[in-house]
């Protein structure tokens, strides 16, 4: 044990001493979050872009409507040519164009039907879906506006009132409708709004901790490679304290690192209470164990640094994927159930569990339960597989 | 020969189809420089290795200093030091930090530890430098750690598989030196080189391996007397004569 201990130590100190590395584990995840949180924060509402072909130039209606989309607080607009929006949808720079044929003012005009199209791309995207159904509410609005004045003037057909009048009047009556609808729809807010801290920073965290537990991997393959894993085991190092050893030092090394920018996190954003930060601390170290388990199996298979180096990178990335470290994955969903064969889906879980909904350990225990188990199964797994020597002990 | 301080008995080990190490027995003296040479792939490196406890024999036995390497691995391992081919040093550590680490390893405590590293470093010319990062070493201050590394914890048998791979020659004579200091202190060596000339100069006995075999094993002279007047014989001349000339992977 002391020995092993030995080797870990040298190798902690190692990564304290190394600005690169230190550089590497540190500044990069803090410059990452804030790289998203400044890219995504704030933004607690949809805004887009409504791209329009508007071929009734002249058309008082088709101004109106153009008008009527542009005073969404939602919507940008952006007037094309028609050659330009095909163009633009062919290369996917936009994936819906809104279309206002050329005699939609005469149309409506004269009470005869017209109709608007959406040219799009597959489904048109999440943003242009959005888009579309705004659209669709104003034109809905239009409609009613229309048909409503075609029925008043139908009821008044014959009496003495002007058609001015009837026309005033009729969009007057809708105007007061809009501002004072007779059934109008609220929104009340629940609970806080969401937190692109809490979203994205557990993700962030364990994702640059499983980087640095599989480059630590690569670093055993060059170890190997080099000579060095050979020379521990001519001193009185067992080939089992040469294991632990490598396997704590990976943990305190993931470790430290958590602690680092969770204790930064602590002092930046003030997300935590004492116990919740404890709480997160346990997660993580629990964490770091799992992940370090996960290194050892690949240093323990891999032949080459280069080779550990980009299975590490594949297993983090795809980890980071399925663990819904950059987009919330949907329940019931096949990338869900997907999602649950990723240790860092429960770690993640976890952490949110305690830093969003102020969740307790008695709350995520059973993702710890979980993570200590991958802890245990990859142990076992690289300990088969562990060698000093590609042929030898 | 001396009291045999290392005996080897009939070593066999196989990688898959390739016998490496072929029926392999001698012993060395104690306070003996014994050379071990070969062409590439003679099966050098894998003796060492199972001499130094890192690999097993398929079978075969080995003790040093009454010590079996398969029972008593550790105590074997309390009384030998390594110095591998490669260099097998932490370059992103001090001279300093690389010895007092295998220090430990080997059993010696933290004051201990220490002062045999200076020690050591300064054995090697080095105690200027003990606390520069190794990356910063030239190749032959680095093979002189290398060697630093291996007497820590003063041991009694030191292997060293081709301490002196391209250095420059000021650092091989400090090798050299280093080497016949030791064994006036009464240690016990086992030198791997292919450098003939260096066998023949440090070596009291020499084994030449070919094919995981010892093909040829006695004193330099000895050797070099079976082919004519070893004044004018080179051991080289003993080496090819014995190996051949074809050129090895």
């Amino acid at each position: 044990m002391r020995r092993a201990l030995i080797i870990a130590l040298r190798e902690v100190k190692t990564y304290l001493q190394d600005k690169g590395d230190l550089a590497f584990s540190l500044l990069l995840p803090v410059v990452t979050f804030a790289l998203i949180y400044f890219a995504f924060g704030g933004q607690g509402l949809f805004h887009g872009t409504a791209y329009i072909v508007n071929e009734d130039t002249n058309g008082v209606y088709a101004k109106q409507l153009v008008e009527d989309i542009e005073a969404e607080e939602n919507l940008d607009i952006e007037l094309l040519p028609l050659a330009d929006a095909e163009r633009k949808l062919e290369h996917s720079d936009i994936n819906m164009v809104f279309l206002i044929p050329a005699d939609f003012s005469d149309k409506l005009r004269t009470g005869q039907p017209v109709e608007l199209t959406f040219m799009q791309r597959g489904n048109g995207g999440q943003e242009g879906q959005i888009v579309a159904s705004i659209i669709r509410g104003i034109v809905s609005e239009l409609n009613q506006d229309f048909q409503v004045r075609g029925q008043v003037e139908q009821a008044l057909a014959g009496k003495d009132v002007s058609p001015q009048r009837i026309t005033t009047t009729t969009w007057q009556f809708l105007e007061r409708e809009r501002i004072y609808p007779l059934v109008g729809v609220k929104e009340v807010a629940v609970g806080s709004e969401p937190n692109m801290v809490n979203e994205f920073l557990p993700g962030i965290i364990t994702m640059y901790v499983l980087f640095a537990i599989s480059l630590g991997a690569a670093a055993i393959v060059e170890e190997r490679r080099i000579g060095t894993l050979e020379r521990l085991l001519t001193t009185r190092l067992t080939v089992g304290e040469l294991f632990f050893g490598k396997f704590l030092a990976s943990v305190s090394r993931g470790f430290i690192q958590t602690f680092i920018l969770l204790a930064l996190s602590y002092a930046v954003f003030q997300i935590f209470t004492p116990l919740s930060f404890l709480t997160c601390l346990l997660i993580a170290f629990v964490f770091a164990m799992a992940g370090s388990a996960i290194g050892l199996v690949i240093a323990s298979v891999a032949r080459t640094q280069d080779t550990a180096t980009w299975v590490g990178v594949t297993v983090t990335l795809s980890m980071t994927m399925l663990g819904g470290t950059f987009f919330t994955i949907q329940k019931d969903t096949f990338l869900y159930y997907l999602s649950k064969i990723s240790v860092n889906t429960y770690a993640n879980d976890a952490l949110k569990i305690i830093i969003s909904d102020r969740g307790t350990i008695t709350d995520v225990w059973l993702e710890i339960v979980i993570i200590a188990g991958v802890c245990i199964v990859g142990l076992m797994v690289s300990r088969l597989l562990f060698k000093a020597l590609p042929q030898g002990k | 020969m001396a009291e045999a301080f290392l005996v080897a008995k009939d070593l066999h080990k196989s990688f898959n189809d390739h016998k490496a190490v072929d029926g392999v027995s001698f012993a060395i003296g104690k306070n003996e420089i014994f050379g071990l040479l070969g062409p590439n792939g003679a099966g050098k490196t894998t003796t060492i290795r199972i001499l130094s406890t890192v690999l097993e024999p398929d079978v075969g036995e080995v003790t040093i200093g009454g010590f079996s390497t398969g029972q008593q691995s550790d105590k074997v391992r309390s009384i030998i030091g390594v110095c591998p081919q490669e260099l097998a040093l932490y370059e992103e550590l001090t001279a300093l930090d690389n010895l007092t680490f295998f220090g430990r390893l080997v059993g010696m405590n933290g004051k201990e530890t220490k002062a045999q590293a200076m020690a050591n470093l300064a054995l090697m010319g080095l105690e200027q430098r003990a606390k520069g990062k190794v990356s910063k070493y030239s190749g032959g201050m680095k093979r002189r750690v290398n060697l630093a590394i291996a007497l820590m914890g003063h041991p009694k048998l030191l292997f060293l598989d081709e301490p002196t791979v391209g250095i420059d020659p000021q650092s091989r004579n400090k090798i050299f030196e280093t080497i016949q200091d030791l064994r006036k202190n009464g240690m016990t060596v086992l030198y791997t080189t292919h450098y003939m000339e260096e066998a023949d100069r440090l070596c009291d006995r020499v084994a030449i391996m070919d094919g995981g075999k010892i093909i040829a094993m006695d004193t330099p002279h000895a050797l070099k007397s079976q082919l004519g007047d070893p004044e004018k014989i080179t051991l080289e001349d003993v080496f090819l004569k014995l190996t051949g000339r074809l050129l090895r992977d």
